[in-house]
């Protein structure tokens, strides 16, 4: 059939020419004087559009303008879709990635990280009146959400049996949620906490299930083997800490007085290992 | 990293985007059942002699053909259940609301494309033929269901098989509100895989083979029923 | 949060996304993604039905079968293939908006070349031959004296296929392109509670610029065939190419 001749030859085609390597990235970034950096702009609190001003905000987006000051160079984001992030990244259509994204084992082998710059947990959110009071009670029921991240394939081994429907972004999820069209919500324990005080009088009607599916460290992504961007974006973060800046954009956008609403941060920004 | 064709041969993987294929062809399937009935009563009322009717019958087909199938997607699965009384909805959502919404659209989109071709097929039957009809003592109806129609599918099924192979394709479109089709299996493969080569591989080879048995079906009914010119 | 305040607060990111301050979305380039992508296709869509008609079946062959395989493949998969893989082949970083005009580019000539071809083959093949006999070379034929005609007989299923570009668009929401579905989805997210509404509006932007411009292209085809000479046969040639051909998507 000339059609399958004409794909697998594409194919190996496609596999056989990785993307080339490339020079050192860091001189790039300076010599164009701007750092690309790709986020989501859906995921409110860590990247998502400020309706007034019409830009991208956010957690990620902090973080990204302190390390492109560090290095001197203009900071231009980049919207990326969740399933998109680490390909973007690994073709080197971006700098960096700020993008809510998690640092495994699994992606260390594609491309490197940052130091963690966010510890939080993974968990379910349900409506109340759907009984649910416990992770197990999902089996075999419905649980909605985002497309391409570590939620799907976390929840799928907290409940191999539950009916996983993803979204292209998390908060689309969560509108299937409050539409009833499934009976838990799974995201990033941030997020829930931010989409949760999003309810306003509705909050009642809605419970995050105490049960973390996993502990998620946030970093952001960097391209495999371009340790001289990691050293200086690992500078900048440790900068940030040390000056308590980091500490200062923490609370900003998961504060108490944000819609997010924790009282203390429970992690510093000192480590660039994760187990498991 | 090499391609993986044991990947697609067997497994987990495997199950997933034959589980994909099925869906897609399923949900393809049922669309074409529902829309067929649907594109020809369509096609009646933009023929028929009531005013009323006829702008009823263009209002559907250009409402639905000027908006995109993924805008018809989002609002037919976010939006449009939303208007329900609670006790259907509920019902609705327990059950799979993802394929249904997607069948809607489809079905919808789909009618107001073939509606079009099968109105352009009955009026290329000559004028003449309805008015014998009509002459002969048969209903406006009865005129179009025993002479016009039988002719007008001869002529309209070439185009119509067009617009079932963009229906195939179309299917693929129902990944944005989480339908587990053949594209949200091979997204699923390759964001848990990792092999994202392999996975969108299978899915176009999957389109490409039907799509190309629809082309050859098209290309024999022409040659078999040539559109005999008057 | 009423719906008038929803367009209040959201209006100008629907229409323009993050422009002048950040890259251009929404409305504005749900247009220039289809304006180019018809435009920049034009071109490759003539090479390919020039070369479909060859009498050269080295030619004509491959060409056929690479218009057949775009047309087999749906749009979102040509996308993936071009987002995804492009890249690792050519080595050259594009962005999202470049992939997606790529990948319209290339389904676009697949469908033109269809339309031209249907134009060049409903000319009366004596003016072919009548410029070849006057001694215009083979190109020259196509050029001075086949494709000028060609070109006013196509232009309503232009339009259309503009048309169907426009809807095509869409699917940059799946790459995460700011165009304007994915901003509708985006404003959709942040209000939360008027999803029919928002989605309502999405499809009454796209169906005044839709249905607008296909009653521009009834009326090129009205006009035209109440022109033309032999107005009743082309009008005729024009529009099977219409209804098979352009609806995509």
């Amino acid at each position: 059939m000339r059609y399958a001749r004409f794909i697998s030859s594409f194919i190996l085609l496609a596999t056989l020419l990785s993307p080339l390597a490339r020079a050192d990235q860091l001189a790039d970034i300076k010599k164009k004087g701007e750092i690309i950096v790709g986020v989501l702009g859906t995921d409110e609190p860590n990247s998502f559009i400020d309706p007034a001003t019409r830009k991208i905000v956010g957690y990620d987006v902090d973080l990204s303008e302190a390390i492109a000051k560090k290095l001197g160079v203009k900071l231009t984001l980049k919207q990326l879709s969740v399933a998109a992030r680490i390909p973007e990244l690994e073709q080197g259509r971006i700098d960096l990635l700020a993008a809510s994204l998690t640092h495994n084992k699994e992606r260390e082998a594609k491309i490197d990280f940052s130091l963690t710059t966010l510890v939080t947990g993974q968990r379910v959110m349900v409506r109340k009146d759907s009984g649910i009071t416990a992770v197990p009670q999902l089996a075999g029921k419905k649980v909605l959400t985002v497309k391409g991240g570590t939620q799907e394939p976390n929840i799928r081994k907290a409940v191999p049996t539950a009916d996983v429907i993803t979204f292209e972004t998390s908060l689309q999820a969560f509108i299937g949620l409050q539409q009833g069209k499934g009976l838990g919500y799974v995201n990033d324990e941030v997020s829930l906490f931010n989409n949760y005080g999003k309810l306003g009088d509705a909050q009642k009607d809605y419970i995050i299930l105490p049960q973390n599916l996993s502990i998620e460290p946030l970093a952001l992504g960097i391209r495999k083997g371009e340790s001289g961007l990691k050293k200086e974006v690992d500078d900048a973060l440790r900068a940030l800490e040390k000056s308590g800046e980091a500490e200062r954009l923490f609370f900003k956008w998961y504060g108490p007085n944000s819609k997010v609403k924790l009282d203390k941060r429970t992690f510093k920004i000192d480590s660039d290992k994760v187990d498991g | 990293m090499s391609f993986d064709l044991n990947l697609l041969l067997a497994g987990t993987y495997h199950d997933w985007l034959i589980q994909g294929l099925r869906l897609s062809l399923g949900m393809a399937g049922i669309t074409l059942v529902l829309a067929l009935p649907l594109a020809i009563t369509v096609a009646m009322f933009r023929l028929s002699p009531l005013r009323a009717l006829q702008w009823l019958g263009a209002t559907f087909v250009e409402s639905i053909r000027n908006v995109p199938l993924l805008a018809h997607m989002l609002f037919w699965y976010f939006g449009a259940p939303e208007l329900l009384p609670d006790g259907i909805k509920r019902w609705l959502y327990a059950g799979n609301i993802e394929v249904l919404s997607a069948i809607a659209a489809l079905t919808l989109y789909t009618a107001a494309y073939m509606a079009e071709d099968i109105r352009s097929g009955i009026r290329g039957i000559s004028s003449g033929q309805f008015e014998a009809g009509r002459s002969l003592g048969f209903s406006f109806l009865g005129t179009m269901r025993l002479i016009i129609l039988p002719q007008a599918l001869r002529v309209t099924i070439p185009p119509l098989v067009s617009q079932t192979l963009n229906l195939w394709k179309n299917t693929s479109i129902a990944t944005v509100i989480g339908v587990g089709e053949l594209m949200y299996q091979a997204a699923k493969v390759e964001s848990t895989a990792f092999r994202s080569a392999e996975a969108f591989a299978f899915a176009t080879l999957c389109y490409l083979s039907v799509s190309l048995i629809l082309t050859v079906l098209g290309l024999l009914y022409r040659r078999r029923f040539p559109v005999r010119v008057a | 949060m009423s719906l008038i305040e929803v367009i209040q607060t959201y209006w100008v990111y629907f229409l323009i996304g993050q422009f002048p301050d950040g890259p251009l979305g929404g409305l504005s380039l749900t247009i220039v993604l289809a304006a180019g992508g018809l435009l920049l296709a034009f071109p490759l869509g003539l090479a390919l039905a020039i070369a479909r008609m060859s009498p050269w079946p080295i030619l004509s062959w491959p060409v056929t079968s690479i218009v057949y395989v775009i047309r087999g493949t749906p749009l979102l998969m040509v996308l993936f293939w071009a987002y995804f893989f492009l890249p690792s082949i050519t080595g050259q970083k594009i962005s999202q908006f470049s992939t997606m005009l790529g990948a319209l580019v290339l389904f676009n000539a697949a469908y033109l070349s269809e339309i031209f071809r249907a134009g060049i083959q409903a000319l009366p093949t004596g003016q072919f031959e009548a410029a070849r006999s006057l001694g215009l070379s083979y190109f020259a034929s196509l050029r001075l004296v086949v494709m000028p005609q060609v070109m006013r007989n196509m232009l309503p299923s232009l339009v259309n296929q503009f048309v169907s570009t426009i809807k095509d668009t869409s699917l940059g929401y799946i790459i995460g392109l700011s165009e304007v579905s994915f901003i509708a989805s985006q404003i959709n997210n942040l209000v939360l509670t008027k999803p029919t509404e928002i989605y309502l509006v999405l499809a009454l932007a796209y169906f005044l610029l839709c249905f607008g411009l296909s009653r521009f292209a009834f009326w090129l085809e009205r006009r035209h065939a109440r022109s033309s000479v032999l107005g009743g046969d082309r009008s005729k040639m024009s529009h099977p190419a219409k209804s098979k051909l352009t609806e995509q998507t």
